[in-house]
């Protein structure tokens, strides 16, 4: 649009120059034929009064302020007279002055140039007497030109303005769909809401796909959300599933002895010897049922958030992997490092959770009769967890699930993706090293501030 | 034109010889004059011509011609009845010519020549100018010409060889322009033309300074051919021209020329331009 107003001012300038250029040329030649008329029979006989009387009579006549300066010589050059003798003096050459001018067909403005210079041959009866050498003033059509030029540019400047703000608010009707929406996004990051059908664009347009598409999409994502946030319960109950049936073995093999304790307690009801043995075995049984049972509880208690963490939750993980690592006949290192001060600053459940998934992904991986580490330890500002194992390491998809947020396929591994979710709120980190055939997984957990509880 | 008139005149008057005064009354008074005048302010003129008009008794046909020379050539060829010469034309022709009337401008019949350059420029006498350029008014005339040419004479020099160039402006005004407008540095020019202009055009000749005066000398005159002196219409030209301070409208005219009147001056006033015109004839 610019461009074309520049195009078109361009035009409408050089056709304005060319319309003055033949204005000047004409009235140029005019004057130069009227001067030879005038001047021709005094220059031929030299009469340097008249000459001069009829310069300056043509310089006050109808071209007054045009012609700015003129002087008349002979065939060779030497000034007869000008209209400012002081700037021609009588009988000097014209010489220098004349450089520049140009012919009254030729003749052109240039440029801002205000003043330009003339040279014409005097023509007498035919025969070529003498030369006119005029300044003509040209500042009226500079200034026309200079002010057709500032027109246009205004003219231009304003109708790119109006058609700027013109295509300004319009693109801004086009595009306030756009804009509500994009704030609508904005404004709901945290939790993607629908558009409602109420403010829908009216109309099958882009913008009413666009919007549609975009309430399709908020709906998919809520989907989503409610997909993982299923998983990752049934992620949790996931390492209680695994745990279950060596838990029942747990629970189920001291049943027997139980019972037979009971059955001896019946029968040597009057041997106090042999009934306080048994019932001491009893007791012994029922207190493992009881903290077997109370560790499951405390693993699936609802209300956990507000439960810190304590040496007796490591005792509990060390509980309720012991079947399952007894079932593998597999070797557990249990390192508890001493002076764990600041364990209450944790809340219980996810660092338990965590250590249980790790624990049970361990175990999984190293195998029958493999071998399994723990260990934990305390820094000024850090908890550090390390599980380590001999078996053949993590698997892309497992290493995927454990260490970065993207999408992940159904199934494999023990709640990976649930340890990565519960230590990225811990604003934790999680390492991976495999060296000499041991695989340890790092867990550190940045200590909160004291006095507040875990963010679970 | 003026060979068909006076040829009617002629022929006119020889056939009817029997009522001559009704012919000069229905004949126009032809009267010549110089360019040298302030011939470019045609109110004065007209002035001119309806005082003497006026105090003719009929009307006067004025005859300007761009030189002295063909004015003077009209009045002794008899195209014209009289003209206002000069003195030096007079006394070139002092054998056919008789004066008039001689006009009297600051009470004599006299005036100067005066010799000009611009405002700014240092001369101070004539041979300051040498070899600049020079404006005179004609060849004809005294204070334009042959005060300055004799005065050239007189010291040995021509000037068409003393100044670098000369031009001729047939006007006491234009020598003043030329010089006022720098196309010359120098102008030979009619004193009282000069005084005159100096009311009359002050930003005219505040731009130029007068350099040296000459002697006082006759005024232009009236004249007219010896042999018609007797003619009444030539008398009676010379009465109006003698009394014209006489009546308003001559007073009015001769106030716009600045003149206070004319005189039948001796010709004796001519005597200096006499002893210039044999000093430039000796160099010659």
């Amino acid at each position: 649009m610019v461009l074309v107003g520049v195009i078109a001012s361009q035009q409408v300038l050089a056709t304005l120059g060319r319309v003055q250029d033949a204005r000047i040329r004409e009235l140029a030649q005019l004057h130069v034929q009227a001067l030879s008329v005038a001047l021709g029979p005094h220059v031929l006989r030299d009469d340097i009064w008249e000459v001069y009387d009829t310069l300056v009579r043509s310089a006050g006549g109808a071209d007054v302020g045009r012609t700015v300066f003129t002087a008349v010589t002979n065939e060779n050059g030497r000034v007869l007279a000008a209209t400012d003798p002081d700037r021609a003096p009588l009988d000097s050459q014209i010489g220098d002055q004349v450089v520049g001018a140009q012919s009254p067909e030729k003749l052109t403005i240039t440029g801002d140039v205000v003043q330009i210079l003339l040279l014409a041959p005097l023509v007498y009866q035919g025969r070529e007497v003498g030369q006119i050498f005029t300044e003509l003033d040209v500042s009226d059509l500079v200034f026309e030109r200079t002010r057709a030029a500032m027109l246009l540019l205004l003219g231009n400047a304003v109708a790119t303005g109006v058609l700027a703000l013109i295509g300004y608010l319009a693109m801004r009707r086009m595009l306030s769909p756009i804009t509500r929406l994009a704030r609508r996004m904005q404004e709901t990051a945290q939790a993607p809401e629908p558009i409602p059908e109420s403010e829908l664009p009216r109309g099958d347009t882009e913008m009413t796909r666009l919007v549609r598409t975009y309430n399709a999409m908020v709906s998919a994502i809520e989907e989503k959300s409610e997909t993982e946030h299923r998983l990752a319960e049934r992620e949790r109950f996931v390492s209680l599933g695994r745990l279950s049936s060596s838990l029942a073995h747990e629970i189920n093999n001291p049943l027997g002895g139980l019972l037979n304790a009971t059955d001896t307690i019946r029968e040597y009801a009057d041997r106090p010897d042999v009934v306080r043995q048994s019932s001491d075995l009893l007791k012994r049984g029922l207190e493992h049922l009881r903290d077997v049972a109370r560790a499951t509880l405390d693993h699936n208690r609802l209300d956990r958030s507000s439960v810190p963490l304590s040496l007796d939750d490591l005792d509990d993980l060390q509980l309720l992997i012991g079947p399952e690592i007894k079932r593998q006949q597999q070797q557990l290192t249990w390192q508890v490092a001493a002076g764990l001060t600041d364990l209450s600053r944790f809340a219980s459940a996810p660092v338990r959770q965590v250590a249980l998934n790790l624990l049970l992904n361990a175990s999984a991986a190293a195998g029958q009769g493999g071998q399994i580490t723990f260990g934990v330890s305390q820094t000024p500002n850090e908890l550090r967890m390390v599980f380590g194992d001999n078996g053949p390491g993590l698997t892309n998809e497992a290493s995927n699930r454990l260490l970065s947020s993207g999408p992940v396929a159904p199934g494999g591994g023990v709640g990976l993706r649930l340890v990565r979710d519960l230590v990225a709120e811990l604003d934790g980190h999680i390492g991976v090293e495999r060296d000499d055939g041991t695989t340890e997984i790092a867990v550190r957990l940045p200590l909160p501030q004291t006095g507040k509880a875990g963010a679970c | 034109m003026h060979l068909t008139r006076r040829n009617l005149i002629v022929t006119g008057g020889a056939a009817m010889m029997s009522t001559p005064g009704l012919l000069q009354a229905q004949e126009p008074f032809r009267l010549g004059l110089t360019p040298v005048f302030l011939d470019n302010d045609a109110g004065v003129i007209e002035r001119l011509r309806g005082a003497l008009a006026s105090a003719l008794g009929g009307s006067i046909e004025l005859e300007q011609r761009r030189t002295y020379e063909e004015v003077t050539g009209l009045l002794l060829e008899g195209s014209v009845d009289a003209a206002w010469l000069c003195g030096y034309p007079y006394l070139q022709h002092r054998q056919t010519l008789s004066l008039l009337a001689v006009p009297v401008w600051n009470g004599q019949p006299l005036y100067q020549s005066y010799l000009i350059a611009s405002t700014d420029d240092e001369a101070s006498r004539l041979d300051d100018l040498r070899g600049g350029t020079h404006a005179f008014s004609d060849p004809d005339s005294n204070s334009g010409y042959l005060v300055t040419a004799s005065d050239l004479a007189r010291a040995g020099q021509r000037p068409e060889e003393f100044f670098g160039r000369t031009i001729f402006t047939y006007g006491h005004r234009n020598v003043v322009r030329a010089v006022a407008d720098g196309l010359v540095r120098s102008g030979s020019v009619d004193g009282y033309v000069w005084e005159v202009l100096t009311t009359q055009e002050p930003e005219l000749t505040q731009r130029t300074r007068v350099i040296s005066k000459s002697e006082w000398i006759g005024f232009p005159p009236f004249c007219a051919r010896s042999d018609k002196m007797g003619d009444l219409r030539v008398r009676q030209m010379q009465t109006a021209l003698l009394d014209l301070n006489k009546s308003q409208v001559g007073k009015a005219a001769l106030r716009l020329l600045q003149l206070d009147g004319m005189t039948d001056a001796d010709p004796s006033i001519f005597d200096g331009i006499a002893l210039r015109m044999r000093d430039l004839a000796a160099q010659r």
